[in-house]
């Protein structure tokens, strides 16, 4: 599958902003399944600082400093994205999900030496004696690894509630849990610290997915949303990507932008502004359509 | 380390240290990946903490590498004992810390980025609130460096810049004493204000380096310690030359068995140095501290470490007048040379203040000795500017200062001027009060109200003695006269000033000089300790050594500071205030017509608090006159406590300010405001100004003083807006998962 994706976000201030410092993870990078074509950021006003770097993790961070005053801010991030997405479940077969626990500890592979790091705790999702003990049901001893996260995800998925405005972006995770609610950030972390408590190598995953109007229905222009899911390790095989909001594991319909230890890792944009407004607007629009191989978007992209 | 953990991190994935050691310690700066200072070695500086073991022999407890503390303090005490033991000093051969001190300054020198000129350094505090504000201060008057705050540095163009006078100054390297998680808001803690948004960025960019770098704390990290041995011989080929405290990181199974096992006398740490408080001696829990530790351990073994507790060697220790034996931990000093480090020949002791203290904690409460390392034969004598300097270190021609920094000038020389000048008021009042305590003296009584009126108003600490119901307070005017001096929460009295003198003080802390805190240190314990009962004679004593302070404070700035920017600033601020005060104290006793020996009382009382009175005597022989004595209060140009004098030398020291280009704010208004002034102040007709009208009041004098004091408050404001940077609030912007609306579940077809 290959994707346009636009994703525009306008904060609008109540008064002026002097200066606005900001980082962005807007860009998809590229993965052992995806590969970006294009991509670009474009801010409005002119930054008078604009620099893509690599981050630790390896995603594309993009650096911008505004310094005109303003009152709103532009940020329109659009990228073309091919995705071939390899379904690793079938790799891992049935493995019992405490190999994948105890194989990370021996494997020496600079693989399994950096996805150590995603077993321990991380900024806003410390360990949680709650987390691990939701998750835990769904793993009882020599279960497929597979089996386990699936009943997992289906576990959350159904006794979870979808719901916007429920949380906000520093809800911990014991709250998500207690209230058994939430959107897909807190799904993501409470699955991370469940996973994690229990041994298994865990990232945060974020991107886009494309979504379908419902049927009979015209699809709506900027009706999409950006996307956050998890990845679980798998020593000697790679990461497989869950998506426990939507109960299944990713498929070509999910274009991966940036992955972290969680959300804090890949904001799609953060920033520290100036100024004496106390309030922002901040409007959203994301786009995630489908590129047929013979459009002329496509002609003359290097691929 | 350094140059392998923010690089290619060989010693993780050859498997010489586990990835969770460095993986889970917040030293360890993700954000900070792939940049390096351009020098050979990235860790500019370190301290080591170190003690004795049972054998006595030495061992390291821990090292610093952050942004290590203490070493002004080490040099403060070396200052201290070699004055308060001259002789033993100068016998024992001391080896001196000033060659020390010079390495570190080529060292930053050295770790600058490429610029055309010399570089420029300046030295970042949290600020005066900060527990070691007082080293940063020291440490960087003595360097040489500005002292700057998060707030007077931006970035702008990938570049770091100081926010000074009017202009911006480049900064390129950056000596930090704020922990690298604060350091820029942007990427790391988003709620911090010490910061520097973008500074990660310049970093990154190569324009301007931080010392010691941003992530230099991942060495801090106990659970390093069991693997110095084999990394020494990794990245050496060397063994170890000291060695470490025995220590167990509990990710290891063994090690974690040793700890679990000996919860009954080892020293338990978490990795993280936040919660370094959090430091454990086993042997002082109860049982069910224990078990709960235990299972803190269990849940997440890699994030503790234990230690063996150290007998540490003791000291003989001066202890409530006696010779005690106290815990001693040394920390010393390390700086980086082109190749390889030079060790501070000394260090900073530190004292466990209790005999029963088994830990010598880092806050600031333990006591310290200097340490003296013994030269085997007499030393050179070698200052810090003595020996070969740099042909780089260039001095430049204009001090820079932050503009913060002139900002806290100009406010403490006029909260020291405002003091002073209550204190002289509050003297003369007193005075009276005395001379007419029988209250047989009417015009005498009628003087004390005026008085005690007059400050009310100059002070503006309403209702006071000017409200209806203030026949008790005038009656017994004690009360309020105290608390115009003492009590601190009040806007306007002494006690007041003096705390604002002196937060505006620590603000600059490495632009006043040690005589400087000799002078002003104690004034607040001072006028704390006034006396609740004993008056007038505490209120008189605590009057007395506020003048003096205040007189000591206003002779330094005449003789011992360089008339650089700062100094304008305090001038203005000193001459703003004094006509101020001026102004307002002859409104409040001389704009009114009352009989005429009160008049003259009254006006005498003025004269005194305005330092005039004997000048006015000498040369006016008769009573005391409106006429004349406004002649020597506000026209005479050789009375330092004229308004024309103070006007002058506003107009002289606004004229002396740089003019700046790049400032928001311009300057007109200023200008006009002091043009207006100046004929104000000398084409003055005090005939016309003593005039009373049918009403028995000086109108005109009256007018006169109002606009004066309209004028003088303008200026100030115009000061502050045209030459004071006003950032605007620091804020944080987030977004969150999924972006926006309800649509984040996926339609399921």
């Amino acid at each position: 599958m290959t994707y346009r994706v636009v994703h525009q976000t306008v904060y609008d201030y109540d008064s002026e902003v002097s200066a606005s410092y900001g980082e962005a993870h807007l860009q998809p990078r590229d993965t052992p399944c995806q590969q970006t074509y294009q991509s670009t950021v474009v801010i409005d006003p002119l930054p008078e600082h604009l620099r893509e770097r690599r981050d630790f993790f390896g995603n594309r961070a993009t650096h911008f400093t505004v310094l005109q005053p303003h009152t709103r801010l532009t940020v329109t991030s659009t990228s073309l994205v091919d995705i071939k997405r390899r379904d690793l479940t079938e790799a891992v077969d049935d493995l019992p999900w405490e190999r994948a626990r105890d194989l990370l500890a021996t494997d020496t592979s600079a693989d399994a030496i950096e996805a150590r790091q995603y077993t321990l705790d991380s900024t806003i999702v410390p360990s949680s004696a709650a987390a691990t003990g939701f998750a835990a049901p769904s793993f009882e001893p020599g279960r497929p690894l597979v089996d386990a996260l699936t009943d997992l995800a289906g576990r959350l998925y159904r006794t979870f509630e979808f719901a916007p405005g429920a949380t906000t972006v520093s809800t911990p995770v014991d709250e998500v849990l207690a209230r058994r609610a939430g959107v897909c950030q807190d799904f993501a972390h409470l699955t991370i610290a469940g996973l994690r408590g229990l041994g298994l190598a865990t990232r945060y995953v974020s991107g886009y997915l494309e979504t379908l109007p419902p049927p009979g229905r015209a699809r709506l222009v900027g009706a999409d949303v950006s996307h956050a899911w998890v990845s679980v390790f798998v020593p000697q095989v790679g990461w497989i990507d869950l998506d426990p909001t939507n109960d299944q594991f990713a498929n070509e319909r999910y274009v991966t932008v940036a992955w972290g230890r969680d959300y804090s890792d890949v904001p799609p944009l953060k920033g520290v502004i100036f100024t004496e407004s106390e309030r922002q607007a901040l409007e959203v629009t994301v786009d995630v359509v489908e590129i047929a191989e013979d459009d002329p978007v496509l002609a003359g992209v290097a691929r | 380390m350094l140059s392998d953990l923010y690089g290619r991190r060989e010693l993780l994935s050859s498997g010489v240290l586990p990835p969770e050691v460095v993986f889970a310690h917040d030293g360890f700066i993700r954000e900070a990946d792939q940049i390096r200072l351009p020098t050979r070695h990235q860790l500019s500086h370190a301290a080591f903490d170190l003690g004795r073991d049972a054998a006595g022999d030495w061992v390291v407890i821990s090292d610093r590498t952050q942004a290590p503390s203490g070493m002004g303090y080490a040099h403060e005490n070396r200052v201290v004992v070699s004055r308060v033991l001259p002789d033993l000093y100068r016998d024992a051969d001391v080896v001196r810390l000033a060659p020390f001190f010079r390495e570190l300054r080529a060292t930053l020198q050295r770790v600058a980025p490429d610029t055309d000129g010399p570089a420029s350094i300046v030295v970042l505090t949290p600020g005066p609130r900060s527990e070691t504000a007082f080293e940063h201060g020291y440490l960087a008057s003595y360097l040489g460096y500005p002292l700057v705050q998060g707030a007077d540095l931006r970035v702008r163009d990938g570049r770091v810049w100081m926010r000074t006078l009017g202009r911006l100054e480049p900064v390129h390297v950056i000596l930090r004493r704020v922990d690298a998680a604060w350091c820029d808001p942007l990427e790391l803690r988003p709620d911090s204000h010490l910061g520097v948004p973008g500074l990660l960025e310049a970093c990154r960019v190569g324009n301007v380096s931080v010392v010691n770098s941003l992530g230099s704390g991942v060495i801090e990290n106990p659970a390093l310690l069991p693997f110095l041995p084999q990394l020494c011989r990794t990245l050496l080929d060397e063994d170890l030359l000291l060695p470490s405290v025995e220590t167990h990181w509990c990710g290891d199974p063994a090690g974690l068995r040793r700890v679990l096992d000996g919860l009954d006398h080892l020293v338990v740490k978490p990795l993280a140095h936040g919660q370094r408080s959090a430091t454990v001696a086993t042997w002082t829990l109860t049982s069910d501290q224990r078990q709960e530790l235990r299972a803190r351990i269990e849940a997440r073994p890699h994030a503790w470490v234990g230690q063996e507790a150290l007998p540490l060697g003791q000291a003989p220790t001066l202890a409530g007048g006696v010779l005690e034996p106290r815990r001693t931990v040394l920390r010393t000093y390390a700086v980086a040379k082109e190749q390889g480090y030079v060790l501070m020949p000394g260090g900073l002791t530190r004292v466990a203040p209790d005999p029963d203290d088994a830990l010598i904690t880092n806050q600031r409460g333990a006591w310290s000795k200097d340490t003296w390392v013994l030269a085997r034969e007499p030393e050179r004598l070698t200052g810090f500017w003595l020996q070969g300097s740099d042909a780089a270190d260039v001095v430049k021609p204009v001090p820079v200062m932050p503009s913060r920094a002139a900002e806290n000038l100009f406010w403490l020389s006029r909260y020291a001027e405002r003091a002073e000048g209550l204190v002289r008021q509050l003297r003369a009042t007193a005075d009276r009060i005395t001379e007419f305590a029988p209250g047989t003296n009417p015009a005498g009584t009628a003087t004390v109200r005026v008085l005690l009126r007059a400050l009310t108003h100059t002070t503006a600490t309403y209702p006071g003695f000017v409200d209806e119901s203030a026949a008790d307070q005038l009656a017994h005017p004690e009360v309020e006269m105290r608390a115009l001096l003492v009590d601190d929460t009040r806007p306007g009295t002494v006690a007041h000033s003096v705390r604002h003198l002196l937060d505006a003080a620590a603000e600059v802390r490495d632009q006043l000089s040690n005589d400087t805190w000799l002078v002003i240190g104690h004034l607040d314990q001072d006028l704390a300790e006034v006396d609740h009962t004993a008056l007038p004679t505490a209120v008189t004593g605590a009057l007395g050594r506020v003048l003096q302070a205040m007189l000591a404070l206003s002779g330094l700035s005449a003789e011992s500071m360089v008339r650089d920017d700062g100094w304008q600033f305090m001038e203005a601020g000193r001459r703003i205030e004094r006509a101020l005060q001026l102004c307002g104290l002859l409104h409040a006793t001389v704009t009114e017509r009352r009989d005429a020996a009160t008049d003259s009382l009254v006006l005498e009382s003025a004269l005194t608090a305005c330092e005039s009175i004997i000048t006015y005597r000498r040369r006016y022989r008769s009573r005391a006159q409106i006429e004349t004595a406004l002649d020597l209060l506000l026209l005479d140009t050789g009375n330092p406590r004229s308004l024309v004098f103070q006007v002058d030398r506003l107009l002289a020291a606004a004229a002396a300010i740089p003019d700046d280009s790049e400032r928001d704010h311009d300057r007109a208004t200023l200008d006009a405001l002091l043009a207006e002034l100046a004929p104000l102040a000398h084409l003055v007709d005090t005939n016309a100004l003593a005039r009373v009208d049918d009403n028995g009041q000086l109108t005109a004098l009256r007018h006169h003083l109002e606009r004066c004091t309209h004028l003088l408050s303008r200026v100030a404001e115009e000061l502050d807006l045209v030459h004071f940077t006003r950032q605007l609030p620091q804020r944080a912007v987030v977004s969150r998962h999924p972006s926006a609306g309800p649509q984040g579940r996926m339609v399921r077809t």
